[in-house]
């Protein structure tokens, strides 16, 4: 994915670079900051949530994050987006969280731009490594994915609701390696034996699947659901919840919570039984909690790092955050 | 914010939120994220302490702190960037050390709830003892990598942080670091000491020349004359007087060559001279100045695959950085005061410069591999690669929890572990099936704790007692000691009121094998009986131990005496008085090497700072297996898998 030519290969990390990254550069090694310093990633939807992949992405050192969002910042973003200062309530949430973006590491190029995703052709998404997309209705999602795999270009999508959180990922054909340790013996025969830990590179390959029709009810769903009363009901929550967005065009808000709890209900209820999905799963999904948009921020800022550095085993193909259990579990659909 | 708009929790979690005292104890990584997540969810009265100040390499995560904070208080700091966030709360920071005694039990008393955020230990331990006396609920975190741990702690009715054993630091023998060092840790730990030697705090358990009394030396009365630095000409009338190292330097104006000459060739001659240590071993190679043995590796200059730390040093380029840090080093010690002297610091450039020369110099002299400056920083500072994203995960977890625990919903406030890969079940957080109850055995919070110490009650003093073993190792503050068989005080925590006793051997004071020791911490409010159990200490052995209780006492006793019958056998007649047996403290890091074991540490106090170490699952398993039989078994099959490990610390 990101190119390891010439331009990036010959290049030395400056003094200051080395400094800044040297607690992860012992952790992922120099090749994989390499990658990441020379990769490009657009996060649709500013949101906390949008917020907390900013901040762990631009802190890694990519090297340049775009914010595309058109909507503008509102009294319950600040319950967790922290890149936007309280006072610019009603401005456009991509322009006013640049400023404290820039301030985490000046060395990343950080970009806003408010025009509405559904104004944005295919070519659009070429320009970039990794495109992330949140807080867009599930047709949208689809669209913007299948550019995506036109252009060849990983994708992202992921979302938060109170305390509920998802991520998703389809990074199409993607190649990585991958760490296997191993115990070799080191002893002569005869000795006590002695063995000591090595490290080999293995190469491998995953593909992934499109989002599209995952927020449907549909038959995969089957295995996840006798799943239910171990890890809650994750996905039918988030069927539910797409479902408000796209048939209101809004999500679920604060200052209407009685009705809007009560719409959701009706929703569940045409969906899947109560029994599987009960009503408490939806006392704490309005606005985005800041602890939650943190935890399913981070999962899904270390897949995107992960996949530009091509190192490691993405999570095929979603992370589910379970508040009721603090449960972080992924399924694959 | 979230708990300033109603609707957006339900009416119980708000009121709680906006009603909630909180204590974060460290501001680094995993410090910031919570404080992040805490004025944003509308936590109104937040109390925050950290005794670090900002450093550039903590910039890729503590996100609260930017270039221009560098040097700054972290605790001041943090205050500052999160009132940003959110203007409508209170913060109160302290710059300061958690265990000093202004922080007793009435100030913990003022929280709802405590939040540790540490980097070590010590001050783990230190705040769960308070938190259980104070009973205030603690949530416990840390990070090492991709993992990431929290754990809630309520007295009473869940594990204490102290109820599973961690793994000890990692100590060598003296006699290793100073005669026969086989690692590279041991010459790193070595140059560590030799910079303490040179411009630190000099410690008589750091020497750095050959040690004489080393039992496998046979007592073999090498040539005092190899040693004759030690002793110097310093009145200029010719009387001999025995001077330190720090002084002997000083006379010597710091004089590169003469150092380099004494400890890479003098001090090596002199320990080749103790044939004994030579006979199963590799012998050293003493090198001099000016007269550099011809080296085969190939020293690459200019690779762009490595960063400049990365690359392995020849002889010549140690000894250049050996010089010329020592040039930097005197000068920074020749602007202090007098008495003072500096303090090792990975950070500081000349001091890990000096570290690493040394460390290599030693190895090439002792035919063992190299590391770069790179890696030796690593188990010199005893660093834990710490990332952005961890700590965010795992904070948001604290705070999770913090909420079940403000709303009351203790019970759903189970241990969850953040993992590198999916589990069995294909989870990356993983919440324990149970709340563990406390270990009913736990030397910290069981009803009247006590703690079983194997020791060599001839050899160890009663100085070494409080400093090793109540303070480092038991993690007290200022404890006081009581015989209460004979009424005598041992030790006390009034200044001076027992110093008469500092030097006198254990025995002396009729503190040997079966004898009961009160132990008593006033800040922590802590007492434990501490009973002794005698055991001669061997050569490479430590002169004490803390072992469980009586029954893990009793099988070890067992074991030892066959491993000593067999010993007996072979070895030699009556040798020299074994030499001290003083161990030198290394960092957990190291042991990352360790097969499954592994400990994480935070170099700094960031997230969880210095948290501990988690014992790995089977220690950890253990309280519980003998406590708690049903869930155990249960959550065996959760953690199972290969990594059973977890120790995490913070960074900072």
């Amino acid at each position: 994915m990101v190119e390891l030519d010439s331009t990036t290969n010959g290049v030395q990390l400056t003094e200051h670079e080395a400094e800044l990254y040297d607690r992860q550069i012992r952790l992922w090694g120099l090749e994989s900051q390499k990658r990441l310093r020379a990769s490009k990633i657009l996060i649709i939807g500013l949101s906390g949530f949008g917020a907390e992949i900013a901040k762990n992405i631009i802190l890694a050192g990519v090297k340049s994050v775009t914010f595309l969002d058109d909507k503008d910042l509102t009294a319950d973003d600040c319950c967790s987006q922290f890149l936007a200062p309280t006072t610019e309530v009603g401005k456009n949430r991509a322009e006013v969280s640049l400023t404290r973006a820039r301030a985490l590491n000046p060395m990343v190029e950080i970009t806003a731009d408010k025009e509405p995703v559904e104004k944005k052709e295919a070519s659009f998404f070429e320009q970039f490594n990794v495109v992330v997309a949140t807080g867009l209705p599930k047709t949208q999602l689809e669209t913007v994915n299948a550019h995506c795999r036109t252009a060849n270009v990983k994708f992202f999508a992921g979302d938060v609701w109170g305390m509920t959180g998802y991520s998703f990922a389809d990074l199409q054909e993607h190649e990585f390696v991958e760490d296997v340790t191993k115990h070799k013996t080191i002893s002569k025969p005869g000795d006590k034996v002695k063995t000591e830990l090595v490290t080999a590179q293995v190469k491998r390959q995953l593909s992934f699947k499109p989002i599209k029709g995952i927020f449907e009810v549909n038959p995969e769903h089957q295995a996840f659901r006798r799943n239910v009363k171990r890890v809650g009901p994750g996905i039918y929550v988030l069927i539910v919840l797409h479902q408000f967005r796209e048939e209101h065009n809004r999500d679920p808000n604060y200052s209407s919570r009685n009705e809007d709890f009560k719409t959701l209900l009706k929703l569940r209820d045409e969906i899947v039984d109560p029994k599987v999905c009960p009503d408490d799963a939806f006392q704490h999904i309005f606005s985005q909690i800041s602890p939650t948009a943190a935890i399913v921020g981070g999962v899904l800022s270390q897949e995107i790092i992960k996949t530009v550095s091509q190192k490691d085993s993405p999570l095929n193909n979603f992370f589910i955050f379970d508040p009721e259990t603090c449960r972080g579990y992924v399924e694959t659909f | 914010m979230a708990a300033q708009l109603d609707g957006v929790f339900v009416n119980s979690l708000q009121d709680v939120i906006k009603a909630s005292k909180i204590l974060v104890v460290g501001a680094g990584g995993i410090g910031c994220e919570i404080l992040k997540n805490l004025v944003l969810s509308g936590i109104q009265d937040i109390e925050v302490i950290d005794l670090d100040t900002i450093d550039v390499s903590n910039l890729n995560r503590q996100f609260l702190f930017h270039k221009e904070h560098v040097g700054k208080s972290k605790a001041e700091v943090a205050r500052k960037s999160a009132l940003e966030f959110n203007p409508n709360v209170s913060i109160t920071a302290y710059h300061d050390s958690i265990t000093t005694p202004k922080y007793g039990v009435n100030f913990f008393k003022k929280f709802n709830l405590v939040l540790n955020a540490l980097d070590n230990r010590q001050a783990r331990n230190h705040v769960n003892r308070m938190c259980l006396t104070a009973d205030v609920p603690l949530i416990e975190s840390g990070t090492a990598g991709y993992n990431g741990q929290v754990e809630f702690i309520k007295k009473g009715m869940t594990l204490c942080y102290e109820c599973t054993p961690k793994a000890a630091q990692k100590t060598f023998p003296g006699c290793t670091i100073r005669n026969t060092p086989s690692e590279p840790i041991h010459c790193i730990v070595w140059a560590k000491h030799l910079f303490n030697q040179l411009f630190g705090e000099t410690n008589e358990d750091e020497e750095v020349s050959p040690d004489m009394a080393d039992p496998e030396a046979g007592g073999e009365t090498a040539g005092e004359a190899a040693l004759n630095t030690e002793v110097d000409d310093v009145n200029g009338k010719g009387d001999i007087e025995r001077v330190n190292t720090r002084q002997w330097a000083k006379n010597l104006n710091y004089d590169a060559d003469k150092l380099f000459n004494k400890f890479f060739h003098d001090d090596i001659k002199y320990l080749l001279s103790m044939s004994n240590l030579w006979k199963n071993r590799s012998p050293p190679q003493p090198i001099k100045r000016g007269e550099f043995p011809e080296e085969t590796t190939n020293h690459t200059t200019n690779n762009a695959s490595v960063l400049p730390d990365q690359r392995i040093w020849s002889l010549e380029e140690c000894y250049k950085i050996f010089s010329d840090s020592i040039g930097a080093l005197k000068s920074d010690v020749e602007k202090l005061a007098d008495n003072d002297h500096l303090v090792w610091d990975k950070d500081d450039k000349s001091a890990m410069d000096f570290v690493a020369a040394c460390a290599n110099i030693r190895a090439k002299i002792f035919n063992i591999p190299v590391k770069s400056r790179f890696d030796i920083k690593s188990m010199a500072g005893n660093i834990i690669p710490a990332i952005a994203t961890t700590n965010a995960i795992t904070a948001g977890v604290v705070v999770m929890h913090a909420f079940k625990a403000l709303a009351g919903d203790l019970e759903k406030c189970k241990t969850v572990y953040m993992r590198p890969t999916l589990n069995p079940q294909n989870y990356l957080l993983v919440p324990e099936k149970n709340i563990l109850p406390p270990n009913p055995k736990c030397y910290v919070c069981a009803p009247k704790p006590s703690v079983c110490l194997q020791v060599d009650t001839t050899k160890l003093t009663v100085k070494e007692l409080r400093d090793e073993v109540l303070v480092k190792t038991l993690n007290m503050i200022d404890p006081d000691v009581m015989l209460e068989s004979k009424g005598l005080i041992v030790i006390s925590s009034e200044e001076g009121e027992t110093d008469c006793n500092n030097n006198k051997k254990l025995n002396e004071l009729h503190i040997v094998d079966g004898v009961e020791l009160k132990v008593d911490d006033f800040l922590q409010q802590y007492e434990l009986s501490v009973l002794v159990f005698h055991a001669d200490a061997e050569r490479d052995k430590p002169l004490f131990e803390i072992v469980g209780d009586r029954d893990a006492i009793k099988q070890k006793s067992e074991i030892d005496e066959e491993a000593e019958k067999a010993k007996e056998e072979t070895a030699p007649g009556d040798g020299p008085s074994p030499s001290k047996k003083a161990r030198v403290e290394v960092q957990d890091a190291d042991e990352q090497d360790d097969d499954d074991l592994q400990l994480i540490e935070d170099d700094e106090t960031e997230d969880a700072s210095a948290p501990s170490t988690s014992s790995n699952a089977n220690l950890k398993r253990k309280p519980a297996d003998s406590a708690a039989g049903e869930g155990c078994s249960k959550k065996a099959k959760i953690v199972d898998s290969d990594d059973d490990l977890i120790m995490i610390e913070d960074d900072d």
